[in-house]
């Protein structure tokens, strides 16, 4: 049975594409066959998160009803598939995003999972995305801003009929005065999903040669752990810690002799 | 410990801004979500208000393509019935593929369509997209199925108790 989740946040800049990209890796990595689709036909960049921004069909084509879903999928890392968004403004203004529902259901039976990668704010595209998904989950930052557009946007959520599962929490720094997970998880009602750790190798993931998900360029960071458990959560499956912990001193010292 | 130390004595001096957060915002948030808790009673009446109110309407009629009131939001308005009614079986005839119907009047939107071989004619400050509305429908259709096998238990009881 398929689960068709929207990642959605209503604010922006919560971090929605890059735990699409990385959630979507980590569920394939457990054997799930995984389909991504970039919902936010006016700002896509999905694309540009796995490195592959030159498709040339795209879901403003299926949108508009020039091309057929199928055509539109690609074959992304680590088995995913993935159906980008246009980037032409064009084309945005003249999408029907209200057929993402009706696409979505005809690719439903081959997959385990589908993640819609949904834009910010509760506008029309947003509706669509949140409309197409049985289940949303929710991304956050630890800060009251970004928990009352999270808040919106779990009450939108209800509104269209989608079972909001759970909250993530990321750019978690651990500073004083963030909101706490609990916190998070009382004021929105909602089990939280993941805390991810703010991580300076999310960002670097971006700005290299050839742009790859943290999950598979750095997959023993601190962040690309936490996706990985996220996956795990969705799936039901055992969380297998792989996180070292960090030796003392003395352990270490006695290390360097051991090896001598 | 000498953290800690360092910490108080760095605030006191104003080196450190201090990173506190009061309670106000969390009960804020959380004041917020309670004024949108929407939990269904028994009564289908309070049921229908707590729709208008979750689904951002002003008021809502559903009729039977023959112009009869199946339900309202408020009383019984055959007249706004059979005129939607009719006005959306005339724009249908002429546009058959049109989904929705949609009139401004006086600061309201009308918004006029069919589902499941009803029409629903859904009164708000603004235009609804067509996934709104669709949401609303089948939300109030739940709720007047519900209400329909309430309405034949309670005959069913009554019809028993006369027997």
């Amino acid at each position: 049975m398929v689960r068709i989740i929207a990642i959605a946040s209503g604010k922006g800049g919560t971090g929605k594409t890059t735990l699409t990209a990385n959630l979507g890796i980590a569920l394939s990595r457990l054997g799930k066959k995984v389909l991504l689709i970039d919902a936010d036909v006016a700002m896509a960049n999905l694309s540009l998160i796995l490195g592959m921004q030159s498709s040339p069909i795209t879901l403003h084509d299926v949108l508009l009803g020039e091309a057929q879903a199928h055509d539109a999928i690609y074959d992304g890392p680590e088995g995913i598939h993935f159906i980008p968004s246009g980037l032409s403004l064009d084309n945005y203004k003249r999408v029907d995003s209200e057929r993402l529902g009706g696409i979505v259901s005809q690719l439903s039976d081959k997959y385990d999972f589908i993640l819609l990668d949904a834009a910010a704010g509760i506008e029309k595209n947003v509706l669509s995305a949140l409309s197409a998904a049985q289940e949303t989950l929710i991304i956050t930052m630890p800060t009251s801003p970004a928990i009352a557009d999270a808040l919106k946007t779990k009450l939108v959520a209800q509104r269209l009929g989608s079972k909001v599962i759970g909250v993530v929490v990321n750019f978690v720094m651990g500073e004083k005065g963030e909101i706490t997970k609990q916190e998070a998880s009382s004021i929105l009602e909602l089990p939280v999903y993941g805390v991810i750790p703010f991580d300076q190798e999310v960002r670097k993931s971006f700005m290299q040669q050839k742009v790859s998900p943290v999950i598979i360029r750095k997959s023993d960071s601190p962040a690309a752990q936490e996706f990985q458990k996220i996956g795990s959560r969705l799936t039901g499956t055992k969380i297998v810690e792989t996180q070292q912990t960090k030796a003392g001193f003395f352990s270490r010292l006695i290390s360097i002799f051991k090896k001598k | 410990m000498m953290k800690n130390f360092l910490r108080k004595l760095s605030s006191k001096k104003g080196l450190v801004e201090k990173e506190t957060r009061g309670n106000s915002q969390v009960e804020f948030l959380r004041d917020f979500l309670s004024k949108h808790n929407y939990v269904f009673s028994q009564d289908f009446e309070e049921n229908l208000s707590i729709l208008k109110r979750k689904h951002l309407v002003d008021s809502f009629v559903v009729t039977n393509f023959d112009g009869s009131v199946v339900v309202s939001s408020e009383g019984s308005p055959q007249s706004e019935a059979i005129m939607g009614t009719a006005m959306l079986s005339y724009i249908k005839s002429e546009i058959p593929d049109s989904e929705a119907v949609l009139i401004k009047k006086e600061g309201s939107w009308f918004m006029l369509f069919t589902l499941d071989k009803k029409v629903f004619i859904v009164e708000a400050g603004s235009e609804l997209s067509n996934i709104e509305l669709k949401a609303l429908a089948l939300e109030l259709s739940i709720l007047i199925e519900e209400n329909k096998s309430v309405l034949k238990k309670e005959k069913e009881l009554v019809d028993n108790n006369i027997e």
